[in-house]
């Protein structure tokens, strides 16, 4: 069995690192390109989620590359990304793909089929004490690329030479790839942190602040999102991400809902007083405690026709109107241009910048 | 107390449960009126662009009403049925109608009505919880549901027999009988409202076709054909989409000539439901002739009598050469 899967930001890292462990080998699919998105968007269902064309490329670029299997996990509504697999599936059938389609899905839809697919991604044999062993160091990993993440965005604009911020982290991300034992791991933590906290600092300090929420898939790959949050570093902002897949992977599990979570969707409340699927409510809640921690502003990045974040969308007007809060919302799909984006990425700085001078002035009177 | 229901979404499936239980209650229930222009043009001011069509008109007839009732009545349909969902949008429409209208607590009902973890009980409760926003006595309530649960059944039994939700409601005239038939397919919002459809059910009529839709199948006969599609989806109405497509695919009714779809374009359960059905379509032997029909703001009445048109052309000829295929005198 050779399996490919989707990408998510690093998430052929966190894989690498958990597979050879199990015996299955695994066929990252290459890095998404526009070829990609041109495949997924010419097999895709054209008013499908720009996430399910983006991953369907995904997964006929890694059997090009020689894979046999795919995985892929489902979900329980009431959103479409826990459909994406079924109509993935018969899309690659039709297309004439001989692969075996494994979708991990909920318990909610039978035991043995769950059993099954876990059993399948964990190389056949499942072997408890094994799997344990991988599933951990695999999950440090993915926080561990995910703190990494969240330096660069913060260090970015306070940086000297953010060349030098990226080749840490990168490197750091790199070396991820081979790792082996979890003291290897930590070694590479270690002189990550150590190389980070020696880059030389700019001696200003009262940037612009700016918090990224939406949609988890768009939100987080910079592949797809233009780099949104290097722009924005770029143009001096510091920016905080509030979307996370490990806190994703955590809340699928009841009990493990993290406090900041259940604290977002108390936030959200006055405003969405549900969960509507995906990271609709999370959007909102994210966005008022932004405005609550001083935030300039709020860069809200979705799908288009993305429906929890049209929701939260309709909503956020008020949001932003009662906590007087800039939001910028950006719509992603195949048909995004790069250089209008810029520019209104631009503009919306340019507001927050002057906002702060204005106030700034209103004080000083 | 007047009672404002806004006619669009899921009015079509609930009106005469919602009308008789807050009646019986003691509310004064007032409809907006048909969609119109009008209404239309509101809800697009109101909406965010990229909200689908179908809530766009739900917040033209939310402005109809807002200043002429003293409560709004946008409960949160979760669910309708166990263990499924309706889409994100409705479950969220309270929420976007109280933001966008400024509406306080006090000014809209928009209690959770929710089937999907623990049945129709569940749901029970939330409507009693409405209820008592009117009165407290909670055998009221309960009589108001049993008769309202009575009036639905009753009108579900009428759809079932073929007569179409406008019928009832406005008392608009019924169809011409026809031999052929379409199986239109759609959620309830756009096969009904025969402004947003551009009085596609009457066009389809007057070329010559009666219309089968999902509310005219047998619901065992759907959830039936459904259970074989290996993950249905979590939507309801989809579901009822899907099972009534699969039912006529795969035991066909000689009289129904083909498989009209209305989608509409920002529509995310569409979007795959549509594309399922697509492909079912396709990989059929002597398969129906299947149209998808694209509703929305920019929809023009000319091009889709063309779309229709063609799509007859289309079930026509298959017929003929069907025919001549297995007539007994064709040359073998
Ligand atoms: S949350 Fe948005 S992107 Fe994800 S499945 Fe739903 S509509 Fe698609
Ligand atoms: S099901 Fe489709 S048309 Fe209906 S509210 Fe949801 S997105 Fe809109």
């Amino acid at each position: 069995m050779r399996a490919t899967f989707p990408h998510l930001l690093h998430l052929d890292i966190v894989l690498g690192i958990l597979y050879p462990t199990l015996g299955v080998e695994i066929v990252p699919p290459p890095p998404i390109t526009s070829r990609t998105i041109e495949i997924g968007v010419e097999h895709a269902p054209q008013n499908a989620c720009f996430p399910l064309k983006v991953t369907l490329g995904n997964f006929v670029e890694g059997i090009e590359r020689g894979a046999d299997t795919v995985f892929m996990a489902g979900g329980v509504g009431p959103c479409r990304f826990g459909y994406y697999g079924q109509i993935q599936k018969i899309i690659l059938e039709d297309l004439g793909y001989d692969v075996q389609f494994v979708l991990i899905d909920h318990p909610r839809f039978g035991w043995r089929p769950f059993f099954q697919a876990l059993k399948t991604m964990a190389g056949g044999r499942f072997s408890f004490p094994r799997v344990k062993k991988a599933v951990s160091l695999a999950w440090k990993a993915l926080v561990f690329t995910e703190e990494l993440e969240t330096q660069r965005r913060a260090l970015r604009c306070q940086v000297v030479n953010r060349a030098e911020l990226d080749m840490v982290i990168d490197g750091a991300l790199q070396s991820l790839r081979k790792v082996e034992s979890g003291s290897e791991f930590e070694r590479i933590k270690k002189e990550a942190w150590s190389d980070l906290s020696a880059l030389e600092r700019k001696k200003e300090n009262n940037f612009l602040k700016v918090g990224i929420v939406g949609e988890i898939y768009i939100a987080q790959e910079t592949r797809i999102n233009f780099q949104v949050e290097k722009l924005l570093g770029d143009l001096g902002v510091y920016v905080h991400n509030s979307v996370s897949t490990a806190q994703y992977v955590l809340n699928t599990f009841p009990v493990l809902k993290s406090k900041e979570k259940l604290e977002a969707w108390e936030l959200a409340r006055p405003y969405l007083k549900r969960f509507v699927g995906g990271e609709g409510i999370d959007t909102v809640g994210s966005t008022i405690r932004y405005a609550q921690e001083g935030f300039d502003g709020v860069v809200h990045l979705y799908p288009f026709t993305c429906m929890p974040e049209i929701v939260a969308k309709s909503v956020l007007t008020q949001v932003s109107r009662d906590f007087d809060l800039p939001v910028l919302h950006l719509a992603i799909d195949e048909h995004a241009g790069e250089a209008g984006l810029v520019t209104r990425v631009e503009a919306f700085v340019d507001v927050l910048e002057r906002r702060r001078k204005y106030w700034k002035k209103a004080e000083g009177e | 107390m007047k009672v404002g229901i806004p006619r669009g979404l899921l009015f079509y499936r609930f009106y005469f449960f919602w009308k008789t239980f807050l009646e019986e209650l003691g509310a004064e229930v007032i409809t907006s009126p048909p969609t119109s222009r009008y209404i239309v043009q509101k809800g697009l001011t109101y909406g965010i662009e990229e909200i689908c069509f179908p809530v766009k008109v739900f917040l033209g007839h939310v402005l109809a009403l807002v200043d002429r009732v003293d409560l709004l009545f946008v409960p949160r349909m979760v669910s309708f049925y166990p263990g499924e969902y309706n889409c994100p949008k409705i479950l969220g429409l309270p929420d976007i109608v109280r933001n966008l209208f400024h509406l306080s607590p006090e000014q809209i009902i928009d209690e959770e009505i929710n089937a999907r973890n623990r049945g129709m009980r569940e749901a029970e409760m939330g409507l009693i919880r409405l209820g008592e926003r009117f009165t407290s006595n909670r055998r009221k309530i309960a009589q108001a549901l049993q008769k309202a649960e009575k009036v639905h059944r009753e009108y579900r039994q009428q759809l079932q027999s073929g007569v179409l939700p406008e019928t009832l409601i406005d008392g608009k005239q019924s169809l011409l009988p026809k031999e052929e038939k379409v199986l239109l397919l759609g959620h309830t919002y756009l096969l009904n409202d025969s402004y947003i459809n551009m009085n596609v059910i009457e066009k389809i009529n007057q070329l010559g076709y009666s219309i089968v839709t999902p509310d005219m199948v047998p619901e065992d006969r759907i959830r039936l054909f459904l259970k074989k599609v290996p993950k249905p989806s979590f939507w309801t109405i989809s579901n009822e989409i899907l099972g009534t497509a699969l039912s006529y695919l795969k035991e066909r009714d000689p009289k129904v000539k083909g498989l009209v779809h209305l989608v509409s374009f920002e529509c995310g359960p569409d979007s795959l439901v549509g594309e399922l059905i697509g492909r079912w379509v396709k990989k059929e032997e002597q398969s129906l002739p299947y149209l998808r029909l694209e509703i929305d703001e920019h929809t023009g009445e000319a091009g889709l009598v063309t779309r229709l048109e063609a799509f007859v052309d289309m079930m026509r000829w298959r017929d003929s050469n069907l025919e001549s295929h297995f007539s007994p005198f064709a040359a073998s």
